[in-house]
């Protein structure tokens, strides 16, 4: 009788310990949401932002004194003589990539009369901190235009957990905002 | 009575549990630590290339083949890195399709993106297919000095200034002559290399260790094993505690 009660009570005990065992590894083992992709090719952003408008294409070449001013801004060294945007009545929409933890982020920003007129990720390749691209958080970025010290005027939000993602926006915004300057003072140079 | 014997027999397990999975608990807890203070240890930063541990990855050293460029050599390092003659000149995702070279520049295919660098070795560009490239294109070649991208059945004309893709009516058996093929690199080339090629993160290694991935399916169950273990070993503990208070208050 007693082992009886004995073991009803025991069997009891595993059922829920392997039931809550089975909770917990099953929550613990849930996919997290990726936030990998490509969201837009930059042809589609380019004819997205200038629509109805046909933009033309230019090239900003990096000479030293450029090179050396983007380089501080993104806080490394930078690939590449030169850099392509496009353009139209003072607007002008470059694609940038930049690192966020591992990955190279992708990101659109389009420049008017001096100001970010709006930033938009294209392709984010990291695992996790996606949520950067959430149109709540890039409309932080509207109106921004860059202080004397390279910086952008306007403090951005940042998100938990996407912090280096955060960090690569706010110099791809600052960068481009510093080359759009380049391309106003100086004319757009083409081959 | 009843209610001592099962209390005994409860911290009996209590014990027996702790004992079996103590020191991965152990190893656990340091991993962990370890792996949330990645960047600041710079255990992304610190890479094995240990052969055994590479075999276990099933990742081989390469064999570093390239393109003969004229008076160059255009070749990958098997590590995300384009080489022309002994000097890593930009990013390449492997693999390395196709190379070209005209009069002004050099052109090579990497993995989805087409790499533009001057005739010195500079990189101009990367031209992706984010930015326009099409997905299909299989190799690059130079003819004169136009220069063409091939896919698997057409022709696309290529002006590199403007980044504009034209079709052209040739197809790719046409222009199968002027494409350089892929040899190995000399010796003296590939000896630079040595310190080149695939290794492991320090980070991917203890997270897999972490994981039970490092020993395939069978470390992943452990781990989940391992896992309902200490959920048995927390609920014994509490009821042993509870017991015991229980004992006190009669």
């Amino acid at each position: 009788m007693f082992n009886r009660l004995y073991r009803n009570r025991l069997n009891s005990l595993i059922g829920k310990v392997v039931f809550a065992g089975l909770l917990t590894t099953t929550l613990l083992a849930s996919p997290q949401l990726s936030a990998k992709g490509v969201y837009q090719s930059g042809p589609d952003f380019f004819a997205e932002v200038f629509a109805p408008q046909q933009p033309e294409a230019g090239v900003l070449w990096l000479n030293s004194s450029i090179r050396q001013q983007a380089e501080k801004i993104l806080g490394r060294k930078v690939l590449g003589l030169r850099v392509r945007y496009q353009y139209s009545a003072g607007k002008t929409a470059w694609i940038l990539n930049e690192i966020g933890k591992e990955m190279p982020i992708t990101i659109g920003v389009v420049i008017d009369q001096s100001k970010i007129a709006s930033v938009k990720i294209l392709a984010y390749r990291e695992s996790r901190g996606g949520e950067v691209r959430y149109p709540a958080y890039m409309a932080q970025y509207q109106g921004a235009s860059l202080t004397d010290r390279y910086k952008l005027d306007q403090s951005i939000d940042g998100i938990t957990g996407a912090t280096l993602s955060v960090w690569a926006v706010n110099k791809v915004a600052a960068l481009a905002l510093y080359y759009h300057s380049q391309v106003i003072t100086q004319p757009e140079s083409t081959e | 009575m009843k209610s001592h014997n099962s209390s005994k027999t409860n911290i009996i397990w209590h014990r027996r549990l702790g004992l079996s999975v103590f020191l991965v608990l152990i190893f656990l807890a340091i991993s962990g630590i370890a792996l949330n203070h990645s960047p600041a240890l710079k255990l992304n930063k610190t890479d094995l290339s240990n052969s055994w541990l590479l075999s276990w990855y099933g990742l081989e050293k390469p064999a570093i083949n390239g393109f003969k460029l004229q008076d160059k050599w255009l070749y990958h390092n098997g590590n995300n890195l384009l080489f022309i003659d002994n000097q890593a000149v930009a990013p390449c995702a492997a693999p390395l399709r196709s190379g070209a070279k005209n009069s002004q520049s050099i052109f090579a295919l990497c993995a989805d993106t087409l790499v533009i660098l001057t005739e010195k070795g500079e990189l101009l560009e990367s031209f992706s297919q984010l930015d326009g490239l099409p997905a299909n294109v299989e190799a690059v070649a130079a003819v004169d000095d136009g220069l063409y991208l091939l896919t698997d059945s057409a022709v696309l004309a290529f002006d590199p200034n403007s980044l504009a893709l034209t079709a052209i009516a040739k197809t790719p058996a046409d222009l199968s002559q002027s494409l350089n093929l892929m040899v190995p690199v000399p010796e003296s080339l590939k000896q630079q290399l040595e310190d080149a090629g695939p290794s492991i993160s320090l980070e991917t290694l203890i997270l897999d260790l972490h994981s039970g991935r490092f020993f395939g399916q069978y470390g992943v169950l452990f781990m989940d094993i391992i896992g309902l273990l200490v959920c048995i070993l927390s609920i014994t503990g509490l009821w042993a505690w509870l017991n015991r208070l229980r004992q006190i208050k009669q």
